[in-house]
């Protein structure tokens, strides 16, 4: 399918009030002088495009047609660049049945001037891709980060100054149908965190009466600040891969083992602004077991009816979390109970953080192998308070990250 | 060279001959140019009012007028014939839509005057719009924008207006039935196929009139004026000079142009309105303190750019569409959601308390407790106002350190005023009650 843009400027002149609709039609086909597409608005992609015209005296028609382009042809802006004060867009026509326009501009000389157009188009679709590698102690990574562009919008850009709302802009050539890769940033030693999550609500509480291995989420974990050796802008949501770095095996004895990698885990990325935290669920682990069990659940302070229906109670709940590390380095593990409605903590064996109004975390540091009876119990109680039969859901917007 | 489709309507005069049988005539037709045509297009109706005049000669006595308009979208219970000149010896008798002819009448007319007349012939039509838009362009700060309005007029009637005087009407006016009906067609109907085919022809012998047009009257100089001026309940913008509107063409004219309007980029989160989305508004006014204030503007679609670089070249903001905004009202652009402005809200603490029970020992009133943690953080290089409303049903109280107004019964908003890069936390206690607990 042929696709095109194209920008035409033909001077008109008068030939005789008879022939009121026969012109004289001089067309010059100016070639793009320079275009720059932003995407730092993640709805819309606008390019601009500048074109040298060569104007007459007078009234000048400057059509600018698009063929088989996504162009939102209500965005269409054009700016004088050159001569700001004396070129005057006077008015723009649009043909029927077209993807065109007119525009009917004024100059008052003969002379050659730098337009700038401005249009949504659409079909640039953008992707942010992270490739990173961890060292082997896990306790840092380097990142590549890429812009994937992928340009299905029927326009060939050339030489196009590519902005992505941050950094430099990148000179590329991005012709319709192509998908290209750009390096927009490299991060180097982000000192990172890996943590296991064990969450209550998605995780087994007993992994024996499971049929199959139970892992525990594995994550990576940094802030985007300038600790970090980043906190420059946002970051943005992408896919993140994440290798680690490994020694392969040497070729023959007595050669020295080369450098290698090995993929680790991949994750979406989310929107992460300066001074956040990102959080990379990567993949699981076996090497660390966590056992949950409820040993008290208890009625207290029951509230009845006249007819002896219990109108409203309180709890008294206990419960023993055992955790085993079988891995031969501690391991950082982050236990997380969801605790709904009006409740209070009686009493704890480990600190606690109340991340909100329903969830409460025990950050663990697990030495290596502690298994057996060496193994971490925790143990919590807690009442909840004032619980009636059928108690509504409260209020929640919260974000549990 | 003029293409026949380019004339629907053409006007004939016919000369009795006295004494021929009554059915039996002889047509001179001598296809009166228009003289004049004005165009005044409302925007809340599918509606346009053509006034156009003609020189006509009359014998003395009576004379047959036929009007026809086929493939177009005329309202044949408007149409309206008056003498200008010699008015008072020109009688319109009565008007005769024959049988088994379609889109034409026949204007009996007795005239005591012999020679030329210049008449007025009105009518509605269907299938003219006009609508404004806007484009913002703020600077970099995002203090200040220009502002810049255009009109663009949409001519799917079937017919070609040239040299043609517009007028577009602000307001709301009632129709008991519409235009299109009466025209008896849907717009499908219109004369889409011969456009086609001549499209080519039409779209040149259109640049040429246009540029004959602008050479002579403007000499290529300035952009047309629109004068604007408020009639009643209805605001009329009179474009400058005369303009040719092809059938099925669209035209955009620049309307108004103000530099250095001062806006405030306001964020708003409000998840009611707009789920946990931080929407991002340009607030101005339409007042002369503000370099406006000078017209109403009409409702049209907005395209916000924003200057980026030293070599001007833009951001794109968003783009939203605003109602009528009458002179001195302040104007809040809805631009879409900006992820570089973040509210996050989260419920810290949920206490039931203060039960009470009837004498059959059942649950009859209760109060609840929620704290509230805000995180606001603007990592935008610019300061803004982010502006969070909270909605509570019922009996309910707050309590905070953090600054809040009531918007109504149910509703607060804190204001926050962030600098570029800034952050801001505040938190609020909310108690309601319930049941017989409520006391207001």
């Amino acid at each position: 399918m042929k696709t095109f843009i194209a920008f035409t400027c033909c001077a008109a002149w008068l030939l005789a009030p008879d022939f009121a609709h026969a012109r004289v039609k001089l067309v010059a086909l100016p070639e793009r002088a320079r275009v720059t597409v932003s995407l730092d608005n993640p709805n819309a992609t606008l390019v601009e495009e500048e074109r040298l015209v060569t104007l007459q005296k007078g009234v000048n028609q400057v059509d600018f047609s698009w063929a088989s382009v996504n162009i939102d042809s209500s965005s269409i802006q054009v700016r004088a660049l050159g001569h700001p004060d004396k070129v005057t867009v006077l008015n723009t026509s649009y043909p029927p049945n077209e993807n065109a326009l007119i525009w009917a501009v004024s100059s008052p000389d003969a002379i050659e001037e730098r337009f700038r157009i401005s249009y949504l188009l659409s079909g640039l679709n953008r992707d942010i891709v992270y490739k990173a590698v961890a060292e082997p102690n896990e306790a840092s990574l380097s990142s590549r980060n890429y812009l994937r562009l992928r340009n299905s919008s029927g326009e060939d850009l050339s030489n196009a100054e590519i902005n992505i709302g941050y950094g430099e802009r990148f000179t590329k050539n991005l012709a319709h149908e192509e998908v290209l890769e750009l390096l927009s940033e490299k991060i180097e030693r982000l000192p990172i965190k890996k943590v296991l999550t064990w969450d209550a609500a998605q995780q087994p509480w007993d992994p024996e009466y499971e049929k199959k291995t139970v892992g525990i989420p594995l994550s990576y974990v940094f802030t985007n600040d300038l600790r970090s050796t980043l906190g420059a802008h946002t970051l943005l949501p992408g896919k993140a891969r994440i290798f680690l770095k490994t020694k392969d095996q040497a070729a023959a004895p007595g050669e020295v083992a080369s450098d290698g990698i090995t993929f680790t885990g991949e994750d979406w990325a989310t929107l992460t602004p300066v001074d956040r935290e990102m959080k990379l669920y990567i993949g699981q682990s076996r090497e660390v077991k966590v056992v949950q069990r409820k040993t008290k659940d208890q009625r207290t302070n029951i509230r009845r009816t006249t007819g002896n229906a219990d109108a409203m109670w309180d709890t008294d709940e206990e419960f023993k979390i055992e955790v085993e590390n079988f891995k031969h380095g501690p391991v950082s593990l982050v236990i997380v109970e969801h605790i709904p409605g009006y409740w209070k903590i009686v009493e704890s064996s480990h600190p606690h953080v109340k991340k909100n109004a329903y969830t409460i975390e025990f950050p663990l540091q697990l030495g290596k192998e502690t298994t057996g009876t060496n193994k971490t119990t925790i143990r919590f109680q807690i009442n909840r308070l004032n619980v009636q039969p059928n108690d509504p859901a409260p209020q929640n917007d919260v974000d549990f990250q | 060279m003029k293409i026949s489709f380019l004339k629907t309507i053409c006007l004939s005069v016919a000369l009795l001959l006295a004494q021929m049988p009554a059915d039996a005539r002889v047509n001179v037709v001598s296809l009166p140019k228009r003289n004049s045509v004005q165009l005044t297009i409302y925007n809340s109706v599918d509606l346009t009012l053509v006034k156009e005049t003609r020189f006509l000669t009359l014998r003395k006595g009576m004379n047959k007028l036929e009007f026809s308009w086929a493939n177009t979208l005329i309202d044949p219970t408007s149409l309206e014939f008056r003498a200008l000149t010699h008015a008072d010896e020109v009688e319109v008798l009565d008007v005769s839509y024959p049988p088994r002819v379609s889109n034409t009448l026949e204007w009996r007319i007795n005239s005591e005057f012999v020679g030329e007349v210049q008449v007025e012939i009105r009518y509605f039509t269907s299938g003219i719009s006009w609508n404004a838009d806007y484009v913002a362009e703020a600077n970099k700060p995002e203090k200040l924008m220009n502002l810049a309005g255009n009109v663009r007029v949409t001519n799917n009637s079937g017919e070609d207006y040239e040299n043609a005087q517009v007028r577009l009407v602000v307001g709301v006016v009632r129709l008991v039935e519409e235009i299109l009906q009466l025209a008896g067609q849907t717009r499908t109907e219109t004369a889409k196929a011969p456009m086609a085919a001549a499209k080519s022809e039409a779209r040149r012998a259109m640049i040429g009139a246009d540029a004959m047009f602008d050479t002579a009257t403007f000499g290529g100089e300035k952009p047309r004026e629109i004068a604007k001026e408020g009639i009643s309940e209805y605001f009329l913008y009179t474009v400058e000079g005369r303009d040719t509107i092809l059938n099925q063409w669209s035209k955009r004219m620049p309307s108004f142009q103000a530099a250095d309007v001062p806006i405030v980029s306001y964020y708003k989160y409000e998840k009611e309105q707009f789920g946990n989305q931080v929407m991002r508004f340009y607030r101005f006014k339409n007042d002369k303190a503000s370099k406006l204030g000078v017209e109403p503007l009409p409702d049209g679609g907005v395209k916000a750019l924003r200057i980026m670089a030293p070599d001007n070249s833009y951001s794109f903001v968003g783009s939203t569409s605003v109602k009528y905004i009458p002179i001195n009202e302040a104007v809040e652009l809805q631009l879409g959601n900006d992820q570089e402005v973040m509210v996050k809200p989260t419920l810290m603490n949920w206490e039931k308390a203060d039960i009470r029970f009837d004498k059959h020992g059942n649950v009859v009133g209760w109060t609840t407790k929620e704290t509230w943690d805000f995180e606001v953080q603007n990592s935008k290089e610019i300061d803004v106002v982010v502006d969070i409303r909270r909605t509570f049903p019922g009996d309910w109280s707050v309590e905070t350190e953090a600054k809040y107004e009531n918007v109504d019964q149910n509703k607060i908003k804190f204001v926050l005023p962030l600098k570029a890069h800034g952050k801001q936390k505040f938190s609020y206690k909310v108690t309601t009650n319930y049941g017989i607990n409520v006391t207001k």
